[in-house]
Order: structure tokens, then C-alpha cells, then sequence
């Protein structure tokens, strides 16, 4: 069908920059030994060396990776001493998705990344860097050329054809209004300080002694008023980061339904495709974080099965950032009209079931109080503050926690700290326990404990002591046994 | 979910759990002569600890194999439909399982040194995301029911 090809020399690049970054860390306390010992010469040679041997490799290995499309196959062969042959067919590929980072764009570049059904992400294969209009050919070759019942529109008609797309099915963008309420409420701020105080822990041993401690004689000697207005402004400056990083990250997401995948766009700097199966869905969550539950605002995410474990991933993936919470039901049953969001007539948890809420979530900062208040008394109101914060964590964790079953769907709604919504398919559920111990039994108590298929091992839900009543209604709900195989 | 599963798993499991609690008896058995030998060759030990340690062991050792094994093969019940696995089991906190069928991805069985001399064999039954077990069947009863499970959970599989 077409000659072998290599990736774009830009590729190159790529990979001198990925193995540099990978080697960094694995070299930085060497270094930093080195340099507490004036070896300065030797850290430049050393550098210089693996510097040279990256380039070489990363050359090498531009030159032995080609890829070749075929009928309906692609084939990959790279590997400098061991060499690799992939082919891959066209009707296991499930996704496609070109991104483009700044030296992309630069350059007129895009990533492609050939998603396969299986489980097993070595399968799975990415082409670092190849022009625009091949990743294009590709993605349209290898995609739309497969359900040979559509009208066979490739190359020039390729334009017209995303413009139909675009008519024909329903898509969701974000405003940057929004974007940048998502990027306020984010709390990513949190995070950041995270990062900060790690990289200033790194970089403390690059500063010298001298002029450390002048800062920190001048910081020391300022009025407490100063201060303060200096950590209002660190803080300040940090969450305009925050907002920053999501704009940056979600800008001009756009989420496209069609007939058997979600379609997101996103990116301001990088620009990212992602494709989401409908059959990989194992179930829709609705997130309120403590920020945004006051201010009804809320962001959609699903659950895949399997999907990319080796990328560092989020546990879930985002279909929409942020929106109203009003507006969800409407969201969904544009975008995802297999799932329904109606929360009235939740079934909550009986009264009797706040004691067990609030024991387990004081019992830790109890025993953390006892122990303060015999060993330094005059401290006790500390831990004793925590111990009330998470009493009323306790009897909120009771308040939102339930679950509603509509036709088909199960929803459990619960919280840890964000308040979060589950829509579960009962295809989608495999397996269902019922837990009682002695006291449940007594009272008419039970724990529901159900599971999903995600990225990784599963994961639960579990709603705690709700009214025994309630979880056998859940598993006749469930059972397979009386109402015949749908 | 409101009966309990009709069938029970071999009385030969009860022995098996003691046999493997005798086991594991030893350990602490261990630790109580090694405190004793220290605090004979050791002046700044007392015997007290010993003493104390020797008691804990035997409590472990009547609660362990006299009471749990018999009160854990008590409860444990399971039943095989045609749609799907109902299982219970626990002491202190019980708990019953449903599992489909259709949800059902492979069946094993599997047997230790302790269950092979009793003749047992331990179900184990994994979907995408669980897996369950059925502790100490008897070997053909564990082998024909596997292969029931398999033959059940092939009907109908669809994605995930």
C-alpha cells in the first residue's frame, strides 16, 4: 500500500529529550555528591559521555524505526540490536489519537497513538513524530476505512467529512469562562505547594550557605504583618498557577459523541485527542469537590476498563472539566444517553446508622486526644479540634451516602472528602456482597459491597449500614435468578 | 439474599483448618520458649514475660483450633445456580456473595499440601475485577463443579 517510512528526524529530538529526562534522576544524587566535592570536572565529562551516547542511540534508532501501512494492517519495525517486527490489524485497533506538543506544532508535527483492545499495553504503539497529513492519512486509513458501510470518503473529502461529523453528532465545548472557574475551584493549589516545597528541598542544596541565611535573617527580622502579606501572596500567586495549569491543560475541550466512542479534544500548548470506546465504559462518576458543592458546580468523569496503566494516568478520565450540576442530566443524555442522572428519591441511611459513622471516623483522633492529654495536657485542644472536625466529616459522610436504582442503573452516591456520584450499569457490576456483623445483625444493618472493573484491579462500592431491607431489595435487584437473561 | 445457600463444604475442612492452625501454633510456641531461654540467660529479663507469653499462647492456641474452625465451617454455605454463585461465609462479620455467572471470566481449583492429605481441594472462582473462594470441597466434588461453572459461564459472554 505504501513504502516503509521513517518518523519525522524531529523524533529524534523526542527521544534525546525523554532519555535525558529519564537519566537525570537516576544521576542527581551522583552529581550532587560530586559537586559537595568540587568535582566539577568530572561531572562535566561524565555528562558530556552519556549526552554523546543518548545522541547516538537516539540516532540509531530513528534510523532502524520505520512503519509501513498495508492493506488492512500497519507494521512497525524498530530495534538497534534486537530488531522488532509489529503488525497490527486494523480490526483490533479500538482508538487512534493524535497529539501535539509545542515542538509538534512547531514543526508541523503530530504524535500518533494506536490504541488495541487487550489488556497488554506492549501491543499498544506510538509514533513519536510524524507530519500532520500522514498522521491524518493514518487515523483516517487504519479508522474510518473499517466500517466499510459508510460512504468511502478518505483524503481530499476529509474536511467536509468532520464538518457532517460535526452536524450530525452531539458535542460539547467548554467555555473559557468556565475554564477558568474550573481552574479557581480546582484546589490544584494544593498540589502546587506540593511541588514547590519539593523542588525548593532540591534546589535548597544548590543555594549558597551564605546567602541562605541572609534571606532567611531578613525574612526572620520583618514584622509579622509582612509576613503574612507575603504568604497571602505566595498563596495568591499559586493559585493564579493553578487556574493557569488547567487552562492549559482543558483548553477548548470539546467532547464529540459518536455512534460507539467519546471523542475529547483538549490542550492549549499540547494538543491531545483521546478516544473512548463506549463498550470500555464501566461506569459514569459525578464529582463535587468541598469547593464546588457549594457553588453547584461538579465534573464528569468515567471509568474505563483497562485503558493505559503504563501512562501515569489519572485513576479516571475527565468527559467533561466542570459544569453546573443542573445541567448534568441534560450533558448526559446528549453525550451518553445510556446513563441517567436523577438523584430524586435517593434512599439514604437510617438514623441508627450515625453512631457506626461518626465512631469510625473519631476513633483514630480519640485515641490520638487520649494520648496528647496524658502526655502534655496543655496541648489537648489540638488533636481535641481535630477529633470534632472529623465528628461532623462523620455524620457528612452519613448525610450524602445512598443509592438509587432506576430500571437498569444503580447510583451510590458517597463521599470521602469530595462528594462523588456513581452511575453503574447492572451489566457493569460483577459481583455484589452483603455484610453484616453481630451489631448490624441485631439491628437490621447491613454493608453493600459491589464491584466495577477500572484501570487497575476493580473498584468497590460500598455503602455502609444501610437497612437490611434496602440491600436485599439491591440483590434481587441484582440477581440473575428470577427474571430471565436480558 | 434472604436465605441463607442449602450447601455446606466438607466436614474433612475443619480438620484441615486445625491442622493448619496446629501449624501456625508453633510460632508463638517459639517466641514463648525463646523468652524463657532469655530470661534465664539474661538477668534484666523477668519470667513474667515468659509467663504472660505462655498464656497468650495457649488462648491462641484453644481459640484457634478448638473454636474457629468449627464455627467458621458452620457458616460457611454456598449454592450453584444456573445464573449465578451464592456464597456466605464469616464469622464475626458475615458476608454473602452473588456472582453471575455471565460475569464469571475463569474457575480454578487449587490444593495445598494440608488440603491434598484430607482429599480437599479450595475453589476459586475470578471475575474482571473479584475473586471469590470456596474453601476445602472434596477433590471431584471441586473438579466437577469447576467444570459446571465453566460450562454455565460460557453461555453468553459478552464484553467485560
Amino acid at each position: 500500500m505504501s513504502e516503509p517510512k521513517r518518523l519525522h528526524p524531529a523524533g529524534m529530538i523526542f527521544s534525546i529529550f525523554q532519555a535525558i529526562r529519564h537519566s537525570v534522576f537516576g544521576f542527581l544524587p551522583l552529581v550532587i555528591i560530586a559537586v559537595g566535592n568540587d568535582a566539577w570536572f568530572y561531572v562535566i565529562l561524565g555528562a558530556s559521555i552519556l549526552i554523546g551516547l543518548i545522541i547516538l542511540f537516539s540516532v540509531l534508532s530513528w534510523l532502524r524505526y520505520n512503519y509501513q501501512l498495508e492493506e488492512d494492517q500497519i507494521r512497525i519495525e524498530q530495534g538497534i540490536l534486537i530488531r522488532k517486527k509489529r503488525t497490527i490489524s486494523k480490526h483490533r485497533i479500538q482508538s487512534i489519537d493524535l497529539s501535539q506538543n509545542i515542538i509538534h506544532r512547531i514543526f508541523g508535527l503530530t504524535k500518533v497513538q494506536i490504541e488495541t483492545a487487550g489488556s497488554d499495553h506492549r501491543i499498544d504503539a506510538a509514533l513519536s513524530a510524524v507530519t500532520m497529513a500522514d498522521g491524518k492519512m493514518l487515523h483516517d486509513q487504519l479508522k474510518y476505512k473499517k466500517q466499510v458501510t459508510e460512504t468511502d470518503v478518505n483524503g481530499e473529502e476529509q474536511d467536509l467529512k468532520e464538518e457532517v461529523h460535526e452536524q450530525d453528532h452531539p458535542q460539547k465545548k467548554i467555555t473559557p469562562k468556565a475554564l477558568f472557574v474550573a481552574g479557581s475551584t480546582s484546589g490544584s493549589f494544593g498540589i502546587i505547594l506540593g511541588l514547590a516545597g519539593l523542588a525548593f528541598s532540591e534546589l535548597e542544596t544548590f543555594i549558597p550557605d551564605r546567602f541562605y541565611n541572609q534571606a532567611t535573617e531578613w525574612v526572620f527580622s520583618q514584622a509579622v504583618q509582612v509576613l503574612i502579606a507575603l504568604a497571602v501572596i505566595v498563596l495568591i500567586l499559586l493559585w493564579v498557577l493553578g487556574i493557569l495549569s488547567t487552562i492549559i491543560q482543558y483548553w477548548n475541550f470539546t467532547i464529540t459523541r459518536y455512534d460507539k466512542e467519546l471523542f475529547i479534544t483538549r490542550g492549549l500548548l499540547e494538543k491531545k485527542q483521546s478516544t473512548i470506546p463506549l463498550k470500555r465504559i464501566q461506569a459514569v462518576g459525578i464529582k463535587e469537590t468541598i469547593i464546588r458543592q457549594p457553588l453547584g458546580l461538579a465534573s464528569v468523569y468515567v471509568e474505563i476498563a483497562s485503558g493505559e496503566i503504563g501512562q501515569n494516568q489519572e485513576m479516571h478520565t475527565l468527559i467533561f472539566p466542570i459544569m453546573r450540576k443542573k445541567h448534568i442530566a441534560s450533558f448526559l443524555k446528549d453525550i451518553l444517553p445510556e446513563y441517567r442522572y436523577q438523584p430524586e428519591g435517593l434512599v439514604k441511611l437510617p438514623t441508627k446508622a450515625i453512631p457506626y459513622y461518626i465512631i469510625r471516623s473519631v476513633i483514630i483522633p480519640l485515641i490520638a486526644t487520649v494520648v496528647v492529654a496524658v502526655q502534655f495536657t496543655e496541648f489537648t485542644w489540638i488533636p481535641g479540634i481535630v477529633m470534632l472536625l472529623s465528628c461532623i466529616y462523620g455524620y457528612f459522610q452519613y448525610k450524602t451516602t445512598g443509592y438509587l436504582i432506576q430500571d437498569q442503573q444503580l447510583l451510590v452516591q458517597s463521599r470521602t472528602i469530595s462528594k462523588d456520584t456513581a452511575l453503574v450499569p447492572h451489566k457493569r457490576l460483577q459481583s455484589l456482597q452483603k455484610k453484616q456483623h453481630i451489631l448490624h445483625r441485631k439491628q437490621g444493618l447491613a454493608t453493600l459491597d459491589t464491584a466495577i472493573l477500572n484501570k487497575f484491579v476493580g473498584r468497590h462500592f460500598i455503602v455502609r449500614e444501610l437497612n437490611v431491607e434496602d440491600v436485599d431489595q439491591i440483590a434481587d435487584w441484582y440477581s440473575y435468578r428470577k427474571k430471565p437473561l436480558s | 439474599m434472604r436465605e441463607q445457600p442449602n450447601e455446606r463444604i466438607a466436614t474433612d475442612a475443619i480438620k484441615a483448618w486445625k491442622l493448619t492452625a496446629q501449624l501456625i501454633a508453633i510460632i508463638p510456641l517459639l517466641i514463648t520458649i525463646g523468652a524463657f531461654v532469655a530470661a534465664y540467660f539474661f538477668d534484666f529479663l523477668s519470667y513474667w514475660i515468659g509467663i504472660v507469653l505462655a498464656v497468650l499462647t495457649v488462648l491462641e492456641w484453644i481459640i484457634s483450633i478448638l473454636i474457629i474452625p468449627k464455627l467458621r465451617w458452620r457458616r460457611w454455605r454456598y449454592q450453584i445456580y444456573d445464573q449465578e454463585i451464592y456464597i456466605q461465609h464469616g464469622i464475626l462479620i458475615v458476608t454473602r456473595t452473588v456472582v453471575p455467572m455471565i460475569r464469571v471470566q475463569h474457575v480454578d481449583t487449587q490444593q495445598g499440601p494440608i488440603l491434598k492429605k484430607y482429599g480437599l481441594s479450595t475453589l476459586q472462582i475470578s471475575t474482571a475485577a473479584t475473586t471469590h473462594e470456596i474453601p476445602a470441597l472434596i477433590e471431584d466434588e471441586a473438579a466437577d463443579l469447576r467444570d459446571q461453572i465453566s460450562e454455565l459461564a460460557r453461555v453468553e459472554q459478552d464484553d467485560v
